[in-house]
């Protein structure tokens, strides 16, 4: 199934969480806020919140900043 | 002790981390100032380059980060970024800030109040960047927030307290913190903030974009510390006429 992972198309395969996209993208979880089709997706749910086709997932991560 | 919602603080300076050349010259500008709580960001990650350096260096000094909401234009963009910072450093604490104007980043009373009323019942503890306004400030601390943040000058000016008279008037009326934010360009401007009554005050221009940023960090801290030892210790009145501090007799008259 596809995916947008932001704004770029992703090629997954079935049942992958955001856990499991955050580990394959080799990302650091430290920091970063995850939105599903623009509903902020809580942290304790990124195990096992499953990835449905044409999901938008947008990945934010903290930076500095006044 | 500076108090705001029901955590202590062990200095009245906050710092920025924006700005600085490098993370551990802002660690180091951190310890220097002693300051207690640090603002942060939140932008989309870059997929080719996510940086993770930042934090390390700041979880090390177990210090409080408080994100803002900065680069939100209205309320609705404010909440969806405070829910996305909330679950990125998993806390409640809030910076909200909201300046649509790229030119002068003046915050936005209404949709700043507006994101407050909200925030404040989704739970977070709101500490929102508004005019020196005294009204508004009055109703941000009507609506729950933890603290008020006024701007001395705007943001990364180092014009100093071109609103005085308006701090003074939301110090007197106030019952939450008064953290002077943006504006400070120096020592003696966050000096003369804390002896006008401010809780604390925040400064990141100043000290991240000086040439050592570390010792201009220590002359912040001590320029909070002595402002605030002077309110506490109560200013004299200035007045016109001079009056003599040694003895004034005329034991020389005799010559």
């Amino acid at each position: 199934m596809h995916i947008t992972l932001n704004d770029h198309l992703q090629l997954l395969t079935a049942e992958t969480t955001v856990s499991t996209l955050l580990q394959q993208q080799q990302l650091p979880t430290e920091g970063l806020a995850v939105a599903i089709n623009n509903t902020v997706l809580a942290k304790r749910l990124w195990p096992e919140y499953q990835l449905q086709p044409d999901d938008n997932v947008q990945l934010f991560q903290i930076v500095t900043g006044g | 002790m500076l108090r705001i919602a029901n955590q202590n603080f062990n200095s009245r300076l906050l710092l920025g981390s924006g700005k600085f050349s490098s993370p551990i010259i802002m660690q180091q500008a951190v310890i220097a100032s002693g300051c207690k709580l640090v603002t942060l960001a939140l932008k989309r990650l870059q997929l080719k380059k996510p940086k993770d350096e930042l934090l390390a260096p700041l979880r090390a000094l177990n210090i409080q980060l408080l994100p803002n909401t900065s680069g939100a234009k209205t309320a609705k963009e404010a909440i969806f970024v405070a829910e996305l910072a909330r679950e990125a450093l998993q806390t409640n604490w809030l910076k909200l800030e909201i300046h649509p104007d790229p030119r002068y980043l003046m915050p936005d009373p209404i949709e700043t109040l507006l994101a407050a009323e909200q925030l404040v019942k989704l739970g977070f503890v709101v500490l929102p960047y508004c005019s020196a306004d005294p009204v508004l400030c009055k109703r941000l601390e009507q609506a729950g927030c933890a603290a008020v943040m006024p701007l001395g000058a705007a943001i990364g000016s180092n014009q100093g307290l071109q609103t005085r008279a308006m701090l003074e008037i939301i110090i007197e009326q106030a019952t939450v913190p008064v953290i002077i934010d943006a504006g400070l360009g120096a020592p003696s401007h966050a000096a003369t903030a804390m002896e006008l009554g401010a809780a604390a005050v925040l400064v990141n221009t100043a000290i991240a974009s000086s040439s050592d940023p570390v010792a201009m960090a220590g002359a912040f801290a001590n320029a909070v510390n002595a402002g605030r030892t002077a309110y506490l210790a109560g200013l004299v009145t200035p007045q016109q006429q001079a009056t003599a501090s040694s003895p004034f007799t005329d034991f020389l008259a005799a010559l």
